[in-house]
């Protein structure tokens, strides 16, 4: 009983620090970066509609590549070089599970 | 041609063609047993987006709905390539559809010249006329083929056509404006797209700036292929600069401008550069402009199965950058050896492609065929193009190769 009390518990946990890191992630992804992601990509998940960068529902972008994009840049977009790094991958980790690329 | 302002009829010959092959066929379980590979590969088709929904779907990859190119199996051989087949690359979505609603008014602002004005395209077509074919290639078709996988589309051979545009030649402009303004070294186009708000205009603004001298062939145009210039490909109005590669072929322009300068948009300062590998792109490392010789095959196509043995007619296109072509070699021994092939078809100017097939008789096997031309300078068509960070301008010969079995 109590190992199963324990299970539930880290289960919980697990979950609710789950939620938590994407909701982090998807306010810097809404409005938290200058300029924000939303203005040139779209995702579903974020309400986000942008057409000047990929579609990230269709690209699936897995979490290294998001991360690795917003550190250095990549074609017409800039490196965010003001976000720390648990920012980026507060980012990464939720775009790449709001897209399925994680799960 | 089938008109890309008519999407009721291409509608029409779509279906009909699914019709034709849904008899065809037969039945759904004897299509399964002859083609698994076929409908294994099916279901990662995406459709075409909206704005190019009269395209042939069959004829096309959609890699995102901004960049799709024209299978190497639907060039054809009749040298030009259909609009309707012909590759897309957007930097930024189209403009609305409206604009090609009086493509007559659409205006272009004309600078760096004496007398700058604006001009619309009604009063553009009061000014001359030249009409020439040109490849329009993506700077980055073949991107597919650097070692290095660059970031980007992964284009193969498709971003690439051959097309005929009607238009008013930019030195004819330019002359009817008094003439280029003094210390001008650049000619910069810059497209109508809508920016999108709350963005620094200059880090998506699709804006590009040639060395002047690419403005003595270069046209105003709005025709291609004998119709209107299709929305989707910068119609009502599209600067040509023959030789360059697609990026510099601004489509809906809306200021031609002679510059002192390279504009200092994101697109022409950081990108589009040919910096190595794992650098970043800035104003130190060479422009994407003008496009190299290049050639390769396009039949018989490995995509398209094994080739019968007995004579096969190896074709293919050549493109000699801004020189014309003057030889187009093949190997079918992965470069060991060569044989010129013949140059078939009408020559249509130095910026049009060639197409090429050399006749030969092949024994049931493996052979790496590839093709390598030289144009009217001399310059043979590299083996193997430097790979660069935005994997741009790839027209090695030997990542051009194609693998192909004779059965």
């Amino acid at each position: 009983m109590r190992l199963r009390c324990a299970v539930l518990l880290i289960a919980f946990l697990a979950g609710h620090a789950h939620a938590a890191d994407d909701s982090v992630g998807k306010q810097l992804f809404t409005k938290g970066t200058t300029p924000h992601c939303a203005i040139c990509h779209t995702l579903q998940d974020a309400g986000a509609a942008g057409q000047v960068g990929p579609s990230l529902d269709e690209l699936k972008p897995d979490a290294e590549r998001v991360a690795k994009a917003i550190r250095n840049g990549i074609s017409q977009m800039p490196a965010f070089s003001d976000l720390t790094e648990q920012q980026v991958q507060a980012i990464a980790q939720y775009v790449a599970r709001a897209t399925g690329a994680a799960k | 041609m089938k008109s890309p302002t008519d999407p009721g009829r291409r509608r029409l010959l779509t279906s009909g063609s699914a019709a034709l092959a849904a008899a065809g066929i037969g039945s759904v379980t004897r299509a399964v047993a002859q083609t698994p590979a076929a409908l294994a590969a099916a279901p990662q088709a995406k459709p075409l987006p909206a704005y190019v929904s009269w395209k042939d779907a069959g004829s096309m990859i959609v890699h995102t709905p901004t960049t799709i190119e024209t299978k190497r199996t639907a060039f054809g051989t009749s040298l030009i390539t259909p609009a309707d087949r012909l590759y897309i690359r957007n930097n930024l979505p189209a403009p609305d559809v409206s604009i090609v609603a009086n493509r007559d008014a659409w205006t272009v602002a004309v600078d760096g010249v004496r007398k700058p004005r604006n001009l619309t395209v009604a009063e553009l077509k009061t000014l001359g006329l030249d009409t020439l074919a040109t490849v329009l290639q993506c700077s980055g078709n073949g991107r597919s083929y650097f070692p290095s996988k660059p970031s980007g589309t992964k284009w193969t051979v498709g971003a690439a056509g051959c097309v005929i545009w009607s238009g008013v030649p930019v030195r004819v402009v330019a002359e009817a404006l008094g003439g280029v303004a003094g210390g001008m070294q650049f000619m910069t186009g810059t497209g109508g797209e809508t920016l999108p708000a709350g963005i620094d205009p200059k880090t998506v603004i699709v804006e590009r700036s040639v060395p002047l001298k690419a403005m003595e062939d270069a046209l105003l145009a709005w025709e291609m292929n004998g119709e209107p210039v299709p929305h989707a490909h910068g119609g009502p109005l599209r600067l040509i600069v023959p030789g360059y590669s697609g990026v510099n072929n601004i489509k809906y322009i809306k200021r031609l401008a002679f510059t002192a300068s390279e504009t200092d948009a994101a697109i022409q300062r950081t990108n589009y550069r040919m910096s190595p590998p794992g650098t970043k792109g800035s104003p130190s490392f060479p422009a994407v402009w003008e496009m190299d010789a290049k050639s390769w095959i396009n039949s018989p196509a490995p995509e398209a199965g094994p080739a019968r043995a007995g004579w096969v007619q190896v074709t293919g296109v050549a493109l000699g950058g801004v020189n014309a072509v003057r030889r187009v070699e093949v190997s079918l021994d992965g470069g060991k050896s060569w044989r010129d092939a013949s140059l078939v078809g009408p020559n249509l100017g130095r910026y049009a492609w060639r197409q090429f097939v050399l006749q030969t008789q092949l024994k049931p096997g493996t052979y790496v065929m590839a093709s390598r031309v030289t144009d009217s300078q001399g310059n043979v068509q590299v083996e193997t193009s430097p790979d660069n960070a935005g994997g741009y301008l790839n027209s090695g010969w030997r990542s051009h190769a194609v693998t192909v079995v004779v059965a």
